[in-house]
């Protein structure tokens, strides 16, 4: 018999990731790439790939997506479940951890500190008004000293004395290394100097008042920069965990989430999705003064669903449905 | 005619028009912030003036634009910045050249300005206010109507349809019988409405600034948002609570302001300016009575609820009922806060399979 897999996609600012899990929950295929700003092409090429990568009497049995694109892309490939990001990457992170009690998630543009106690979620937070503890940040100093971001964390993991970096706010952060620089200070020691920045700044931020409890994992896109979990070491003064999989775990919990929802049969439109030619369109809806911008997603030329609107009526519609 | 311009009140709009036929003069109003007034309103506001503040100036520029000469707001007293926002909106108003002449609801003397100025005969004024008293009460229970349904409607929307149904022949209905008999239908009309039984909705208990609790634009449709996702929402802020309070009536009645200073008294012993101590007594209220969460509303950089945000938490903390505090300006994403509320179902309905 052919085996059955469960796809997630998680499909967020900066990068588009995608697992396949297999019959117990275990991680077959995963993949990490950047966005680039057309989150249907990067859905595209994400199949394509893990087309290849799966043996060809495969079975998909279900598929969730998650991320801040989650809509667009759930209606997109047809997915039995869509759920936020907090919830996916929770559930991931008690699959792989069954006694989590904090995960650290940092992605692009957003970062979030969940809590969870005895295998549940039972608080949240998520940065508000500036992107200053998040991925983004990092990208952007790494960017000014020509840094790949391997190289960032490399640096970071040879500082010996972190040069102190004002993180408030990017743009004086920049301000503040330049000035570090031209005081002669070593180049590893700025990186640090930034990832403790970074690192305080969600601190500070995100989980003001919040309850920081050990196993803490450590996962999204930063999780990939060493430099951060020293930093998150040694602010808290207790060990950080970058689970296995951390930089997909928002793809791995979807489809641990599809799996558990057991969809009966599937809504998955099939990995040959990426050779159609899926597209968008605007409309505005005239019901009342918000006069919001739905989004259409078209294969083709037939409607597939629709997204935006702020009152949630045009949510997933089927094409067909009246407007 | 004379034209008046009043501020956005969500659905009370239809209460507020009613209200000022008596001055002879015709209302001017929005159910909610539009997309074009609040960018009027960003432009001519401070930068660091809260959310309110901006929408409030753009909506009267809007009026000023379409010819209104007249503008009434609530202009509280008390400890928050809302009391001078009229002489703020006013200067900018006026410093931009536009013609239009904002009445703050305030007591200086016995009448208020704007009855001063356009001195109604006792007897419609007192009729008048009979309507719109009436007309506030409809749209209270109208409101409730509405959150029970929405958690439950099969198809989504619906609940919404049939407020709006329910509203537009409250906005006809001219005497105090006609009101009543409208206010009547409103339960038939919304018990007409297919739900789906086997859904036990969630619920949560909405607190915060005002206006950010009644303006669907300002909030993103918070109420159809939680609706959405299975929550019957309490929104504690009620016009007809709130005029008997500012009249001082029904001093024993549940959400009195004595009443709610009480509940609050262990957490909070004084007051803090706009609706921060009824956000704690709500808070505290629906804690002790089984809600499963309260989310609380605040603009950024409003002083009365950030200052209470701490008490919020720790409620939160000796209570067990988890709390989402949402933030908003002129800037504040819809994804945002699409995923928090998600996220905050997921917690709620986690916690509810839990302890069952």
């Amino acid at each position: 018999m052919s085996e059955r897999y469960w796809l997630g996609m998680d499909m967020g600012s900066i990068s588009a990731n995608l697992a396949l899990i297999g019959e117990g929950g275990e991680m077959r295929f995963d993949l990490y790439r950047r966005v680039d700003g057309d989150p249907l092409r990067a859905a595209r090429a994400a199949l394509a790939e893990a087309r290849t990568a799966l043996p060809t009497d495969a079975i998909v049995a279900g598929a969730g997506a998650t991320g801040s694109a989650r809509h667009l892309i759930g209606v997109a490939i047809g997915a039995d479940t869509i759920k936020n990001e907090i919830s996916a990457h929770a559930c991931a992170a008690v699959r792989l951890h069954p006694d989590v009690r904090t995960v650290f998630e940092i992605g692009g543009q957003d970062s979030k500190a969940t809590m969870i106690r005895d295998g549940v979620v039972v608080d949240f937070a998520m940065n508000l008004v500036c992107a200053a503890g998040t991925g983004s940040f990092l990208d952007a100093q790494a960017k000014r000293l020509a840094l790949s971001i391997e190289d960032l964390s490399a640096q970071a993991m040879r500082s010996v004395s972190p040069t102190p970096i004002a993180g408030r706010c990017t743009v004086f952060a920049e301000s503040d290394m330049i000035h570090k620089q031209q005081v002669g200070h070593r180049q590893e020691d700025i990186v640090m100097g930034l990832c403790l920045a970074m690192a305080r700044n969600f601190l500070n931020n995100v989980c003001a008042g919040k309850e920081i409890a050990p196993p803490i994992l450590l996962q999204g896109g930063v999780s990939a920069n060493l430099g951060i979990r020293r930093a998150f070491e040694e602010l808290l003064g207790q060990p950080v965990i970058v689970p296995r999989h951390a930089m997909v775990m928002g793809a791995y919990g979807a489809a641990l989430l599809a799996r558990a929802a057991n969809p009966a049969p599937t809504r998955f439109r099939g990995f040959d999705v990426c050779e159609h030619h899926l597209h968008t369109r605007t409309f505005s809806c005239d019901d009342c003064a918000n006069r919001c911008e739905i989004v259409e997603i078209l294969d083709g030329d037939s409607v597939v669903g629709r997204s935006g609107g702020r009152c949630g009526k045009w949510e997933g519609r089927q094409a067909g449905s009246e407007r | 005619m004379t034209a008046l311009a009043m501020q956005p009140w969500g659905n009370y709009a239809v209460a507020l028009a009613a209200s000022v036929e008596c001055l002879r003069v015709s209302p001017w109003t929005r159910r909610a912030t539009t997309p074009e007034t609040l960018r009027l309103g960003v432009e001519a506001s401070p930068e660091s003036a809260c959310l309110p503040f901006k929408a409030c100036t753009g909506h009267f520029i809007k009026a000023a634009m379409e010819g209104v000469e007249y503008g009434v707001m609530v202009n509280s007293r008390g400890t928050c910045r809302l009391r001078y926002y009229r002489e703020a909106h006013q200067k900018i108003l006026d410093e931009r050249g536009w013609k239009l002449r904002i009445f703050g609801l305030g007591y200086d003397g016995i009448k208020p300005p704007l009855i001063r100025h356009f001195d109604p005969d006792p007897i419609p004024f007192l009729q008048c206010c009979a309507r719109a008293q009436q007309k506030t009460l409809a749209v209270d229970a109208l409101e409730r109507e509405v959150w029970r349904v929405r958690a439950i409607e099969a198809n989504r929307g619906d609940a919404t349809r049939a407020m709006e149904a329910c509203l537009a022949d409250l906005d006809r209905a001219r005497t105090v019988r006609e009101i009543r008999a409208c206010a009547r239908t409103f339960a038939p009309r919304f018990a007409a409405v297919p739900t789906d039984s086997r859904r036990v909705p969630l619920r949560v208990g909405l607190v915060g600034e005002a206006t950010l609790l009644r303006d669907r634009f300002l909030n993103h449709n918070l109420e159809e948002q939680l609706g959405g996702l299975g929550v019957e929402v309490s929104n504690f802020f009620l016009l007809g609570d709130e005029m008997r309070n500012i009249f001082r009536i029904g001093f024993f009645s549940r959400n009195s302001r004595w009443t709610l200073r009480r509940i609050a008294r262990p957490y909070l012993d004084a007051l803090v300016g706009g609706h921060a101590l009824e956000s704690v007594a709500h808070t505290l209220r629906c804690a002790r009575e089984g809600f499963d969460g309260i989310v609380h509303v605040a603009p950024i950089g409003c002083m009365p609820e950030v200052s209470v945000r701490p008490i919020l938490q720790r409620i939160a903390r000796d209570t067990g009922m988890p709390t989402l505090e949402l933030s908003f300006d002129e800037h504040t994403s819809s994804v945002g806060l699409t995923t928090r509320l998600e996220a905050f179902t997921d917690v709620l309905r986690q916690r509810r399979e839990r302890r069952a």
